[in-house]
């Protein structure tokens, strides 16, 4: 298996990725606040995969993808797309790399300018890359609205004559008519109606099949997630927590965050309804995320170790990888110290002081 | 006094416009028990928060009109009943538990002050004992330290903590019917989770009756006993949750059910339902349906077909299963 890996090469790779944001605003002279939305991931994606990255909101999973066609810059780390590292390019280099990498985002009602007719909307990137008549142009655009199941006559249509469903056929169209290799769909279908959302998704896989796109598809939707994706992520404040094969981690999740979250989904299945594991709390703010595992305050088998001690990622299986230390397990010297005893009351509340305090 | 906490009959609402006339719904008729948990189900667009709104009167009028032959909360009529006996009514035998709780809250005042007004208003307390009795429902819905959280202000809260605010306002005067319009679409699954607990244990635990306004079936599934599924305004079919989600028979509900995606799934594909749901403006002739139907004959294209009683309390408004049923028999 992993011999097979290094064969394929990756077309896009993340390494050590970290990225923060300053918090504006504050009291002058205090040191200056940072959200870490993304710390320390590192991820490969094959060609002509769909690459799931899987979270909560807040959890880093948009930020990866603005990150990886370099909308945002990284703060340490690097991306690199077949080869070349996007934050070393030039400028000239950046922009023609850039073609081969498009967006779809999350909601089809804010990202299609409402002043653009549809052929100005779809055609842009062309116009942009320059280097092509009005005709090519025109009949290009034609050739896409039919791909994505549109027809000729909306070319002069403008976006607010059209529904959730076909704005983000719009979307997609626009998003592949430079032909790229790479294509991070943000949440494409959550902010569509049911019936709509199997169209969309059957219209990304065909195309995947056609044009042998490499996807990345970021989502909330564990169960849709689980039937397109080949491998996948699980972040939880701005770190994997959990990657792999979809399979493996369906079938075998390790990390408690990964089985809290498949049993969350709620399905509509009654005969096969299982308990679900309620999780505590709410998710920690990113600016003072906590010190050791980020999950430990939520976790119900959290033990002391992980309050200081972030948990390192460990393959428990041939493309499998974990960062738990329920899974990992602590040295000798640990044990010793007694950091894989259950967590008493009093921890959390003197660790809540500590937080009040540094705050 | 009867069993039957909310019974509406026949409810109609337009939007009348320079156009023409928009039909948001198109006489419905909604009975939901003591202690029931009636869901309305459909897509965006269908009227299922124009009947919720319709229910509380809070339509503002104009543009929208409304109709209704029987509103009847708990046997008393409502149809009647002017802007202020409404307001005494709101809040204390119908509450509504908001999609946003962001805009839901008010953001200049704290979440005790919220709470402790629906007590100032409906059952004349003191100030402290209403800011005592705002400290027990919060921890009832499970918001952690009362105490200091009922000072807090709704920026300061979760998105899931904020909902729960909502639940406890909501709950606050133990209202006889509570109407939760999407409660829990802004929210994460895991936070989504823990919400619809409180809202089930507080339901349970109280004998309310709740109406649930969602566009999610799998929060259907795991909370409601009758489910009334919408499409453009009118109702298609209703049954309840084990009849509706086991045996579906609207070409609707069969696809809406189909598309949904599972994890026990193992194929590539979404079973996806073709085309999308007409403008309100413009709705189809016939059953509004049938553009989108497969199973579509030509019956269908120029005639509504009735919405009928099929067996022990279900129906269904589709002329397949109508003929089917004449079949049978």
């Amino acid at each position: 298996m992993s011999d097979n890996q290094e064969i394929k090469s990756p077309i896009l790779e993340l390494k050590n990725l970290t990225v923060n944001f300053p918090v504006k605003g504050g009291l002058p002279f205090t040191p200056k606040k940072w959200i870490q939305a993304v710390s320390d991931v590192s991820l490969q994606i094959e060609s002509g995969e769909t690459f799931g990255i899987v979270g909560e909101s807040g959890c880093g999973k948009s930020t990866i993808g603005n990150a990886m066609v370099g909308m945002v810059r990284p703060t340490s780390g690097s991306v690199i797309f077949k080869g070349s590292n996007l934050n070393t390019l030039s400028r000239s280099e950046f922009k023609e790399t850039r073609r081969h990498m498009q967006m779809i985002f999350q909601d089809p009602y804010s990202s299609l300018n409402p002043r653009f007719t549809v052929y100005q909307i779809i055609s842009e990137p062309l116009y942009i890359q320059g280097g092509a008549t009005k005709e090519q142009m025109t009949e290009r655009v034609v050739e896409l609205l039919k791909l994505v199941g549109l027809s000729e006559k909306d070319l002069y249509r403008y976006p607010s004559d059209f529904s959730g469903g076909q704005r983000q056929r719009i979307g997609i169209a626009r998003a592949i008519i430079l032909n790229p290799d790479f294509l991070i769909c943000d949440e494409p279908v959550s902010a569509l109606d049911v019936s709509v959302h199997a169209q969309i998704l059957n219209l990304l896989m065909e195309l995947q099949d056609k044009l042998k796109i490499t996807y990345v598809f970021i989502s909330h939707n564990l169960a849709v997630v689980k039937n397109i994706c080949e491998h996948m992520v699980v972040m939880y404040l701005g770190k994997v927590m959990e990657s792999g094969t979809t399979e493996a981690i369906y079938n075998n999740p390790k990390h408690p965050y990964t089985k809290a979250l498949i049993s969350a989904v709620l399905d509509i299945d009654l005969e096969h309804s299982q308990k679900r594991i309620l999780l505590k709390g709410d998710i920690p703010s990113p600016i003072n995320p906590p010190k050791g595992c980020r999950f430990w305050q939520r976790c119900p088998y959290a033990m002391k170790g992980c309050i200081d001690h972030p948990a390192e990622m460990v393959e428990i299986e041939p493309n499998h990888f974990v960062a738990c230390h329920l899974v990992s397990g602590f040295s000798i010297e640990d044990k010793t110290a007694g950091l894989n005893c259950p967590i008493e009351e009093e921890h959390v509340l003197k660790h809540n002081d500590e937080k009040k305090q540094s705050n | 006094m009867s069993d039957l906490m909310l019974k509406l009959r026949n409810l109609k609402v337009i939007f009348p416009n320079e156009i023409g006339i928009l039909k948001a719904v198109e006489g419905i008729d909604l009975d939901i028990h003591r202690g029931e948990c009636v869901a309305v189900v459909g897509e965006s667009g269908c009227g299922k928060s124009v009947t919720a709104l319709a229910i509380m009167k809070l339509l503002n009028s104009p543009p929208a009109l409304m109709r209704v032959d029987e509103l009847q909360l708990d046997g008393e009529e409502l149809k009647d009943y002017s802007d202020t006996k409404m307001q005494e009514i709101r809040g204390k035998q119908i509450a509504m538990i908001f999609q946003d709780a962001m805009t839901a809250l008010n953001p200049v005042m704290t979440i005790g002050n919220q709470i402790d007004e629906v007590y100032l208003r409906h059952s004349k307390m003191t100030k402290k004992k209403a800011r005592e009795a705002t400290i027990t429902v919060l921890r009832l819905v499970g918001v952690p330290e009362p105490e200091s959280r009922a000072n807090n202000f709704p920026h300061q809260l979760s998105g899931g903590m904020r909902q729960r605010v909502l639940i406890a306002m909501a709950f606050a005067t133990m209202p006889k019917l509570i109407i939760a319009d999407e409660p829990t679409t802004a929210l994460d699954v895991t936070i989504q989770a823990q919400v619809l607990n409180v809202l089930n244990d507080m339901q349970k635990k109280h004998q309310m009756s709740l109406l649930l306004i969602t566009h999610d079936l799998s929060v259907v599934a795991n909370m409601a006993d009758m489910v009334y599924v919408m499409y453009c305004g009118k109702v298609v079919e209703k049954g309840t949750v084990k009849q509706l989600f086991t045996n579906p028979h609207h070409p609707y509900t069969v696809g809406l059910l189909a598309s949904v995606p599972k994890l026990s799934d193992t194929h590539h594909h979404f079973v996806q339902i073709p085309d999308c749901v007409p403008h309100p403006m413009f709705k189809p002739a016939g059953c509004y349906f049938h553009p989108r139907c497969t199973h579509a004959i030509d019956i269908c294209s120029k005639e509504m077909p009735p919405l009928v009683s099929v067996e022990d309390g279900r129906q269904i408004r589709c002329w397949n299963c109508l003929n089917q049923m004449k079949g049978g028999k």
